[in-house]
């Protein structure tokens, strides 16, 4: 026995643009992103060890930094805080940017981001939400440096304004780098072999720099290294806005650099995960 | 059991140990990559600085700090020895063995040897790389020896360390961390800055804990100079410290 079925009516008229349509709108892709960084904020609530990274590392770096070295470098700790205290910032938020990495490679392996794919929702939204949220951690990164910094005795000369805008350089460059991490998440195999990845890029980066000792004392060969880190700029422009609220060329280096990497990375991450998924 | 037969399962464990490392080399390279980092990190990046808050230079300053970069390297080793129990403990072969007429401490013997050799190989390793830094001691052979003796007992003390809380963790990731505070004590002594330049709790603690009297024991026999009673507290220190994880350790053993 056949059952024949009437044909299903076609959409007509605005209901048909409505289902053919694939272009987000770019408000439409900021509210998908916001709704995805509240779900990352959420986590983060949930599973407190990953603010161990930008509560503990500030207070037990300045802490060891200060009262281990400060004396053997610059005769007391009150005179190494205003060399180390902006050093400690800039590579607490920089090495917190790697966790970015580990994280969306543990949602790709859960499966959470096959759901995501199957939604109307920007390709970028589900790598975007995760980074926004993780604004959160560098601000709590900055602050508790910042603070620990005041309670051994550092007085920033920058005053409040200066404090603030070094934060915020420091959190932008930990928000910028963060999409390499972003990257490295979606290329690599395992979230082991991101974090493996994340520390070997980061470890040079952040301590062969100028954040905890003058470029003066290196030697040569690795002076020349030292001076065209990006981390440096980035380590200096903050120095010069706490210390001094001067508005100098580094500020400008740090800034570009972080325009530079997000222009490369944000773009290739996408397509990375595009691919991927 | 006669001595000759617990001496035969000792060596048979010890056997098995040694091919783990054999065939497993990555944990003996992170051992040894560990302490050459911090230790070209901090004569390289730190040294300039440092050396010349010390009153001398790079040099002086990779003198310096080797002894303590060599302790470190030990309190590394720990992590190994606490991982490859513990793995023993979680996969069940310690269950096999436990049903085979064997001496029963040779398991853990077994580990505190192989620990024993992994950690001397790569203190030697980590040595070569501290001559070729800059480091440039003024000891005798009679010096060398001791020093390789000190660090040799401290080793053992805090390798059956290791292994205490290797049998005492619930899982392989507990054992890797648990022994993470032992990489801090040489910070916190005189490993890398003297303790005059350390504020004064900070000094009492770094002057009182077990890692500086064997730094300073090994530096003084390294470099030439007076150990003073530092020898007597870093036996005295090896020997609490190996008592007491022994004792844990077959404790534990022997109730799981």
């Amino acid at each position: 026995m056949t059952t024949l079925l009437a044909e299903p009516a076609r959409a007509t008229g605005p209901d048909r643009v409505a289902m053919t349509r694939t272009r987000i709108t770019l408000g439409e892709t900021a509210r998908q992103t916001m709704i995805l960084a509240w779900r990352a904020t959420k986590k983060m609530r949930r599973n407190g060890e990953q603010f161990f990274d930008v509560t503990f590392q500030p207070i037990l770096f300045t802490a060891m930094f200060a009262f281990i070295f400060g004396g053997a470098i610059a005769g007391d700790v009150a005179s190494y805080l205003p060399l180390m205290i902006p050093g400690i910032l800039a590579q607490t938020t920089l090495t917190a940017c790697m966790a970015t990495g580990v994280q969306l490679r543990e949602d790709m392996d859960k499966g959470v981001f096959d759901r995501f794919k199957s939604l109307p929702i920007a390709r970028i939204a589900p790598l975007a939400g995760p980074m926004v949220a993780d604004l959160l951690r560098y601000a709590i990164a900055a602050t508790l440096t910042f603070a620990m910094g005041l309670l051994l005795g550092y007085r920033p000369g920058g005053g409040v304004l200066g404090v603030v805008a070094g934060g915020l350089v420091a959190v932008v460059a930990g928000w910028s780098l963060a999409w390499v991490f972003t990257w490295v998440g979606t290329i690599a195999r395992s979230a082991q072999s991101v974090q493996g990845i994340s520390m070997m890029i980061m470890f040079p980066l952040t301590f062969l720099s100028n954040a905890f000792v003058p470029v003066e004392t290196l030697p040569g060969w690795l002076a020349g290294f030292v001076q065209v880190n990006p981390v440096s700029h980035v380590v200096s422009a903050v120095r010069a806005l706490a210390n001094t609220g001067s508005l100098t060329a580094d500020v400008g280096w740090a800034l570009l650099g972080c325009a530079v990497v997000v222009a490369i990375f944000a773009p290739l991450s996408v397509a990375t995960f595009r691919r991927r998924m | 059991m006669t001595t000759t037969l617990a001496l035969r399962d000792c060596s048979t464990m010890l056997r098995r140990q040694l091919r783990h490392l054999q065939r497993y080399p990555s944990m003996t390279l992170m051992l040894v990559g560990m302490p050459v980092i911090f230790l070209l990190l901090f004569v390289y990046v730190l040294g300039g600085t440092l050396g010349a808050g010390l009153g001398g230079d790079r040099g002086d300053y990779a003198s310096y700090i080797t002894p303590g970069i060599l302790l470190m390297t030990v309190a590394t080793s720990v992590s190994g020895t606490s991982v490859s129990v513990a793995m023993d403990m979680t996969e069940g072969i310690v269950a096999r063995f436990r049903t085979m007429a064997i001496f029963r401490p040779s398991v853990l013997t077994g580990h505190v040897l192989a620990g024993m050799v992994q950690t001397l190989l790569s203190v030697a390793v980590v040595a070569c790389v501290a001559l070729l830094v800059g480091f440039r001691p003024a000891a005798s052979v009679g010096g060398w020896l001791g020093a390789l003796g000190v660090i040799a007992v401290f080793a053992f003390a805090l390798i059956w360390l290791g292994v205490a809380l290797g049998v005492s963790t619930r899982s392989v990731e507990t054992a890797s961390n648990t022994p993470m505070p032992l990489m801090l004590l040489p910070f916190l002594g005189s490993g890398f800055v003297p303790t005059d330049s350390m504020p004064t709790a900070l000094r009492w603690f770094a002057e009182y804990q077990p890692f500086t009297p064997v730094i300073e024991t090994v530096r003084g026999l390294l470099m030439g100079t007076p150990v003073g009673g530092h020898a007597v507290a870093a036996l005295v220190w090896s020997a609490a410290i190996a008592a007491g994880s022994y004792a844990w350790a077959i404790r534990r053993y022997n109730r799981t």
